[in-house]
């Protein structure tokens, strides 16, 4: 298919057309917002596959280059970064070639590359994760560093919580990591250095930190066909398999909505639009405070109660009424995004739980959350800048990957 | 009278009438939202984004001079639905008329009934070609008379009187859908019949209002595992147990009423495997079906996805038996259709009588009809420029690459904006309604 768009400016369009329908008339389109959902992310899949592929060629470019001392010393730097603003790393168009100023691109790219995997072995674990017994969920699988899906059998072999360990250098190098082998899909990049694995960091609460329970939408699970690995675009099967990983790139929560769902009569309190189990799935969560429990249960959604509504009609019986009741017209920053219903919430249902994240938040994290965090620019940010939005978008990469609706 | 329904293409259409504003500057609220002939065809109801409904109906044919069939003019127009708040939500309502599905007429009366995003009403339209006069009651200027001075009893008789056709809500179904309605569906008991969102299909009694049965529920306990979404549904012509439902993801499941009270789970399940070959971003978005129609015999059902007509033998699930491409040659601008948003464009289907034509539109005032049994298709277009009556329309073709040759339009010079999403077909005779942006066009087979 002949496409004068590429995966970037699709993400732009997408999410302009989310943010618009909010404002017309009659109403949010469900039918539509789920097509446009799909499409982003399809779109993503593409943009994160190629960008991985490019960064990770670069940077194999850069190991070859360099002595190897050094170049950990660079890939420490970035590791302990990953909290850094989406907007810090340079997300311009995919920029092909190592030439020119290679020393002072690398530390961005190297986090890109950080952040991409990141997501990456999420994905892959979700792919794996299907033709498996549940292995120890996070960590297992996020220590599969670049594992394609045919090293399924390989990956349950892998020293459990790896990416429990800080990211200083040696515990790393020791892991006995796999080699990992490309079983029915070959696989054109050979295996990331053994330090790109899921850091242990206060404020990047993935998959992987979380190893008492899973987040509502646990990465490990579902899906599909092997081929869905770090393909690149021209791979037939790419689009398909990788689902998009819930994790949060550890932007915290700060502020509060309280959403009424009339349908099911309960009151949520949300924070900021980040999903809070994501936060709070890190220990060190400063908002949930000491011994929070694990995400996705009890308070991790902040207080709820049952709310009997004074009339039993049935046009009490409305959809996410409150939400959008509660929401500030105008679409301000803090507009607060549905969470998931955590009384039909079970630990098992989380291999399904990842066939999801097809609706994206356009509240709160995934959209006007990003304009909230302009970085440092100088001039008044225009929150309906699709293109703006969308590299945040795309670096902040967990942050919109959850399904929120906004309906 | 009636006439060889033949296939799309051994018959002529010509141009019959054609209805609303000339002008090209459309008024949102005339923009015609759907189209139905009731079950005699006598009658074509129309409903606009205004929330009017228009009715016309045929004149009787001049039996001598029977050089054309009847004209249809103007019968009734009434405002159906209005725009309404809900302050719950902080959300407008739109009175655009959805829907709109005639019930068969019992006596005098026709009744329909007629759906906006969230209400459905059951109009009754009526006529009054008579009334009562000679009341002694009231004085010359209409003031009651003082009943002391009225000495005598008059009974008043009827007296004819120049047409009238009213319109009244009968009965006013509400509160039932959290979701956008996209379909309604009369049961063959003409007792019952069914409304569909997003997610939910309500089942009603014609007679009662305050209540209706939910007899499918899609919406997951999660809405982030929210993966497809209802997007039509019908009855089944005969079966007064099954209908059918189609979704976004390019599925058709039928359910039987019988099985259960909550028909969650299908009998049958429709759905063709997708070419991996065919493999977009927009995958998703085009085969989401837009509409589904059962054939007048039952033995079949249609469904219009974005780019194409596909056949359904309801005892075969795994692939239609026939499927017509409806405009091939979009398939390389879905980019540019998804950025337009005409690419969430939702085209209805039609069957002929005889269930062996179907008829579908596209862009550029195009609408393609499809011979199932000669495997023939026609292009025609609805254009002011063919309107003298009885002009044979001319066949038209879309040129999708190369070399265009004469007559032929190039895709670029295609207009998206002109669209001819709802088309209608008598129920028993080779006569056309086709509905373009905000107006009606009638067509008839060419008669010597």
């Amino acid at each position: 298919m002949e496409c004068a768009l590429d995966a970037q400016s699709l993400i732009s369009i997408s999410l302009r057309k989310i943010h618009s329908s909010r404002t017309q008339r009659g109403g949010i389109k469900l039918h539509k917002n789920l097509l446009v959902s799909y499409v982003l992310r399809n779109a993503r899949q593409l943009y994160l596959s190629e960008r991985y592929a490019e960064l990770y060629r670069r940077q194999q470019q850069q190991q070859q280059q360099q002595p190897p001392h050094h170049q950990h010393q660079h890939q420490h730097l970035a590791y302990a970064a990953p909290g850094m603003p989406a907007s810090a790393a340079d997300f311009g168009p995919l920029q092909l070639g190592g030439g020119g100023d290679a020393e002072a691109r690398e530390p961005a790219a190297r986090h890109q590359l950080h952040q991409l995997h990141q997501l990456h072995q999420l994905h892959l674990q979700q792919q794996l994760h299907q033709h498996q017994h549940p292995a120890p969920r996070g960590c297992a699988a996020a220590a599969a560093a670049g594992a394609p899906a045919g090293g399924a059998g390989a990956l349950s072999e892998l020293p459990g919580c790896a990416a429990l360990q800080p990211p200083h250098g040696a515990p790393h190098r020791g892991q006995p990591l796999e080699p990992l082998q490309p079983g029915p899909a070959p696989l054109p990049l050979p295996l990331p250095p053994p330090a790109a694995l899921c850091p242990r960091d206060p404020r990047a609460p993935t998959a992987c930190s979380a190893p008492s329970a899973p987040p509502g939408a646990a990465p490990p699970a579902a899906a599909a066909s092997p081929p869905a690995s770090p393909a690149p675009a021209s791979s037939p099967g790419f689009y398909r398999g990788a689902y998009p990983a819930p994790s949060d790139f550890g932007l915290h929560c700060s502020s509060q909505t309280t959403v009424l769902d009339l349908d099911t009569h309960v009151v949520t309190t949300v924070e900021n639009g980040y999903l809070h189990q994501d936060c709070c799935a890190s220990a060190h969560c400063p908002c949930c405070g000491q011994g929070a429990p694990g995400p996705g249960l009890s308070s991790a959604a902040g207080c709820k109660r049952k709310y009997y509504p004074g009339q039993e009609e049935e046009e009490d019986d409305e959809e996410d009424a409150g939400e959008l009741g509660a929401e500030p017209p105008g679409g301000a920053p803090f507009a607060p995004c549905k969470r998931a219903r955590f009384e039909d919430f079970c630990p098992d249902s989380s291999p399904d739980a990842s066939n999801i994240s097809n609706l994206i938040s356009i509240f709160g994290s995934g959209f006007s959350g990003l304009v909230s965090r302009q970085p440092d620019s100088s001039e008044q940010p225009p929150p309906l800048n699709g293109q703006l939005c969308a590299k945040q978008a795309l670096a902040s990469l967990g942050a919109w990957t959850r399904a929120i609706v906004a309906f | 009278m009636a006439r060889r329904a033949g296939g799309g293409n051994d018959i002529q259409w010509c141009f019959s009438q054609v209805k609303g504003a000339v002008d090209d500057d459309v008024a949102e609220a005339d923009i015609i939202s759907t189209v139905e002939f009731n079950h005699s065809g006598e009658l074509l109801a129309t409903g606009d984004k205004g929330g009017r409904v228009v009715i016309f109906q045929q004149e009787q044919e001049n039996k001598i001079q029977s050089h054309s069939r009847g004209e249809y003019n103007v019968y009734s127009t009434f405002q159906s639905h209005e725009p309404e708040f809900d302050y719950l939500k902080s959300l407008e309502i739109e009175e655009k008329i959805n829907k709109i599905r005639w019930l068969p007429q019992k006596n005098a009366a026709q009744f329909l009934l007629s759906t906006n995003d969230k209400t459905i009403k059951l109009w009754k339209i009526s006529e009054r070609d008579k009334r009562p006069e000679g009341y002694n009651l009231k004085e010359e200027d209409g003031r009651y008379r003082d009943p002391t001075t009225v000495t005598t009893l008059r009974v008043p008789v009827f007296r004819p009187m120049d047409l009238m056709v009213e319109a009244s809500p009968r009965r006013i179904f509400a509160n039932a859908h959290t979701y956008h309605i996209n379909s309604i569906s009369i049961n063959s008991d003409y007792e019952t019949y069914l409304s569909a969102d997003d997610l939910r299909i309500n089942l009603w009694h014609l007679e009662i209002t305050d209540r209706s049965f939910n007899i499918v529920d899609i919406k997951p306990a999660n809405m982030e595992e929210l993966t497809e979404v209802i997007t039509a549904a019908e009855f089944h012509p005969n079966s007064c147990n099954t209908f059918v439902y189609s979704s976004s993801k390019g599925t058709i499941r039928l359910c039987d009423m019988r099985a259960s009270a909550l028909c969650d789970r299908h009998s049958k399940l429709f759905e063709e495997p997708e070419d991996p070959s065919n493999r977009s971003f927009f995958s998703e978005i085009i085969s989401s079906i837009s509409d589904v129609k059962f054939s007048h015999s039952g033995r079949y059902m249609m469904t219009r996805d974005y780019l194409s007509v596909k056949i359904w033998d309801l005892n075969m699930e795994n692939r239609p038996v026939e499927t017509y491409q409806v405009h091939e040659y979009l398939r390389s601008k879905l980019c540019s259709l998804y950025e337009n948003d005409c690419i969430f464009d939702k085209f209805e289907c039609c069957w002929n009588g005889s269930d062996s034509v179907v008829m579908t539109g596209s862009y550029n005032n195009f609408f393609r009809m499809f011979d199932r049994n000669t495997k023939r298709d026609i292009t025609l277009e609805a254009s002011r420029e063919n309107n003298k009556p009885r002009t044979v329309l001319k066949p038209r073709k879309v040129c999708a690459s190369g070399k265009r040759k004469k007559d032929e339009i190039s895709v670029d010079s295609l207009d998206f904006n002109k669209k001819i999403l709802h088309t209608a077909w008598h129920p028993k005779e080779n006569i056309i309604a086709v509905a373009t942006t905000n107006n009606l066009y009638i067509f008839q087979d060419k008669v010597n």
